[in-house]
């Protein structure tokens, strides 16, 4: 049987629910005044690593440091969410959004339950969800079908079922370092989005998509989640190194600085020598055509 | 006093001034008075090019030469062969603070940082591209137009190493900004080398100076590039022009052109003309391609470290055959007896371009054993009449281009949305195909053309005419004048005006004039 990518991903999310969970009931049983919360390697991305801020019955609202705020989806949306998930999503992922899907359809659907606003949220704002062929072995980025209000609404009714992270993040660009992000980006990005941020095919029709156009906060949300084959970088990076990372591809993968002229779309030496070879040559060769003899 | 005087002046000097030539004329003769360049002189100026445009594709390949010796020289200015650990500090924010190579620092600064040194960099590397294009194409035309053939063996050698050479050098200075693309293709060769059996691993530690990558490779690489292979380049250059004046050009047959003329304009005035133009050409396009295109932008890539790698590399195009062999090649190796022979490596990337440069340099020996033709050749094969040999030489373009294609598998998989692996078996079959598809096409298309009446010849329009009957007909108009058959009528070249040697004054001594 063929199983989507997003199985494997439901896989870590409920392994990541099953360690989640009593960390976040502890977190409640610490009550309305929690202490200052220990930064580790492993808990990048959650409350625990952050400043937190709750409402008056003690759930999280927002987490998050100076570089990161992680919001959950506004509890107001939740009625809206819970229309639009059975009419958009439920055929597939089932009515409890467990996985399970209605009656007549085949395939294995992941468990949405515990996998986090942002995973949620970044699947249907990036337009892969609601998929277009389900069977696909990667869902690409498309015009979104819902708006951003609305994806924001689906994950705060799949959410309500189970409080979980990373809530949405909203990056602040301006203050990071993007000498640090080329660097990380080299490092841990570019083996599959390519140094340019192009995207490329990968093994058996999986691929590495295009950074070019898509808003930092969902650059953050895919760091963070690991949509699909990509890893999700929880631990090894912290929100500072996130957020350097989401400053250099929304300041110059996105608007590379091409001082020396076309950019020739930032392929690289295919597209350099094809230059060299039709226009550069060719133009000499029709030169050598005119003052020649043509016989 | 006057006998003195006499003695000592020639007879041009005698003669008085510069003549009608004025001062130009006047400089021209005291050279001749010393060093004697009036006769060598007026035979070079005499010397008859025929004007066909194809012979000018390898002028491309000398003047953008030219361009890379003068724009190299001006990156030498400011490039440091270094691989040792800087923090840079510059205009490029993105960089600001990392910790480089100097040669990679320095090529961001003198991108930057310089006046005109991003031109520079984009001409020099612009240049060469077109230097390594223009050799391929320049090469095709002289094996398909067959002349390569006796007596111009030598020169097809001379040739076909500075192809070689050429494509090393280019590789070796692609290098030597020492960024995130240009060290994984570092990466590669030192594999390459690796998996050449017995000596491969004592070869890489010698070129290398130890282990990948070592700090050794800059300034090795840097030498090579700048001054060791430029040289041998530019002596045989030298050699190839040479041959080329004292053989005398080459010429496709017409009225008038036998095996024992040359017909075309001499190289003064009308030559050399157009030669000049053609370099002005060359340079001109060439800062143009430099001055809007962007070529190899070093700073979105940033330093190489063996720990990060990008995908999607892919290296100058003129290695693009060779990385698509490695890439399409099955994973073969052996392994036994403490030892590991990867084939996967070997075979596309060591004894698969020997085999296709070796089959380069002997062709000219090839072809004469297997025609049996060993006669002098200056008069040039229009390529359809040597079918074969033009069948061959498109099988193996067929090949390489396959293989080049093959070389952005990943590009492909990722425009059409396909599968990468079915992309690379898609490439497999077809680079294995290519050659056994275009060698019979060709031959049929040059046997098709060996009958076609008239090939070659300008059209003529067809005029259609209404008869007195109502009856319309087209009527062939007759051919222009100058596509008849007709003897050339040569204007005469001026001749030496020639002394009669002094009779020798002893039986076995010769004296010969000055």
């Amino acid at each position: 049987m063929r199983r989507p990518p997003l199985a494997r991903v439901s896989l870590a999310a409920v392994v990541a629910a099953l360690a989640l969970g009593p960390l976040a009931v502890l977190v409640g049983a610490a009550g309305a005044a929690p202490g200052p919360f220990q930064t580790t390697r492993h808990n990048a991305g959650t409350p625990n690593s952050s400043q937190v801020t709750r409402n008056a019955s003690g759930q999280v609202v927002s987490y998050g440091d100076k570089w990161i705020t992680y919001n959950a989806p506004s509890p107001a949306l939740t009625q809206l969410g819970q229309a639009l998930y059975m009419e958009n999503c439920a055929s597939c992922h089932g009515t409890k959004a467990n996985g399970v899907p209605a009656a007549g359809t085949v395939g294995a659907y992941p468990n949405l339950v515990g996998l986090g606003p942002a995973t949620i949220d970044f699947w249907v704002v990036s337009g892969r969800m609601p998929a277009a062929d389900p069977a696909a072995v990667q869902a690409p980025r498309r015009q979104p079908r819902l708006t951003p209000t609305q994806a924001e609404a689906i994950a705060a009714w799949v959410n309500s079922l189970s409080p979980s992270y990373p809530y949405i993040p909203d990056p602040h660009v301006k203050r990071a370092n993007v000498a640090t992000g080329m660097a990380l980006f080299a490092l841990n990005c570019a083996a599959c989005h390519t140094i340019e941020g192009d995207g490329d095919a990968l093994a058996y029709s999986t691929f590495a998509p295009s950074l070019r156009h898509i808003p930092a906060y969902q650059v953050a949300e895919a760091i963070r989640t690991g949509p699909g084959n990509m890893p999700r970088f929880t631990g090894n990076l912290s929100d500072q190194q996130v957020n350097d990372i989401v400053a250099y591809v929304t300041e110059y993968i996105q608007h590379p600085q091409n001082p020396g002229g076309f950019g020739l779309g930032q392929l690289g030496p295919v597209a350099e020598g094809f230059v060299a070879l039709v226009i550069g040559l060719g133009v000499l060769a029709l030169i050598a055509y005119w003052i020649g003899e043509r016989a | 006093m006057s006998d003195v005087a006499g003695a000592t002046t020639t007879k041009r000097a005698r003669r008085g001034g510069g003549g009608r030539y004025g001062r130009l004329g006047q400089v021209v003769n005291e050279l001749d008075d010393r060093l004697g360049v009036a006769k060598g002189g007026r035979t070079f100026l005499d010397k008859i090019f025929p004007d066909h445009w194809s012979f000018m594709l390898g002028e491309i390949a000398l003047y953008s030469f030219l361009v890379l010796l003068v724009t190299g020289v001006f990156l030498t200015f400011y490039y440091v062969p270094s691989s040792a650990l800087v923090t840079y500090h510059g205009p490029y924010l993105p960089l600001d603070g990392q910790r480089v190579t100097e040669a990679f620092a320095s090529t961001v600064n003198l991108s930057f940082s310089v006046r005109a040194g991003l031109l520079m960099r984009q001409m020099h590397h612009w240049a060469c591209d077109i230097f390594v294009g223009a050799l391929v194409v320049h090469m095709a035309r002289v094996f398909f137009t067959g002349a390569f053939r006796k007596p111009r063996e030598l020169n097809w050698t001379i040739g076909v190493t500075l192809l070689t050479l050429a494509i090393a050098n280019g590789f070796l200075g692609y290098s030597l900004p020492d960024d995130l693309v240009s060290g994984t293709g570092i990466r590669i060769a030192y594999s390459i080398i690796l998996s050449i059996p017995v000596v491969g691993t004592y070869l890489a530690f010698f070129v290398f100076g130890g282990n990948f990558p070592g700090t050794a490779i800059i300034p090795r690489f840097f030498i090579l590039h700048v001054l060791i292979i430029p040289l041998v380049i530019l002596g045989l250059v030298g050699a190839h022009l040479a041959l080329l004046v004292r053989q005398k050009h080459t010429q496709f047959p017409g009225p008038g052109r036998e095996e024992n003329n040359v017909v075309g304009s001499p190289m003064f005035p009308v030559f050399m003309a157009k030669t000049t133009g053609y370099l002005f050409g060359v340079s001109g396009v060439i800062a143009l391609l430099g001055a809007f295109a962007q070529i190899n932008p070093i700073w979105q890539f940033g330093p190489y470290d063996a720990s990060r790698i990008s995908y999607a590399v892919q290296p100058d195009f003129y290695m693009g055959f060779l990385d698509g062999a490695l890439r399409i090649f099955p994973s073969w190796s052996f392994m036994g007896f403490g030892h590991t022979i990867p084939f996967e490596v070997t075979i596309p990337a060591v004894i698969f371009p020997g085999l296709l440069f070796g089959l380069a340099y002997a062709w000219p020996a090839l072809e004469r054993r297997v025609t049996g033709d060993h006669a002098i050749h200056h008069l040039l094969d229009r390529p359809s009449w040597r079918p074969k040999r033009t069948a061959v030489g498109v099988a193996a373009l067929a090949l390489l281009s396959a293989l080049f294609i093959a070389s952005s598998t990943d590009v492909i998989a990722n425009f059409f949305h396909l599968s990468l692996n079915t992309v690379l078996w898609a490439m497999r079959v077809i680079v294995i195909l290519s050659p056994f598809v275009a060698y019979p096409i060709t031959y049929k298309i040059c046997k098709e053309l060996q009958g076609v009446h008239g090939a070659g010849k300008r059209k003529t329009p067809n005029l259609v005419v209404r008869t007195d009957e109502g009856e319309y007909v087209a009527e062939p108009t007759p051919a222009y004048p100058e596509d008849v058959h007709h003897e050339l009528d040569p204007t005469p070249v001026p001749t030496f005006i020639e002394e009669p040697e002094p009779e020798s004054a002893a039986p076995g001594v010769r004296i010969v004039e000055r």
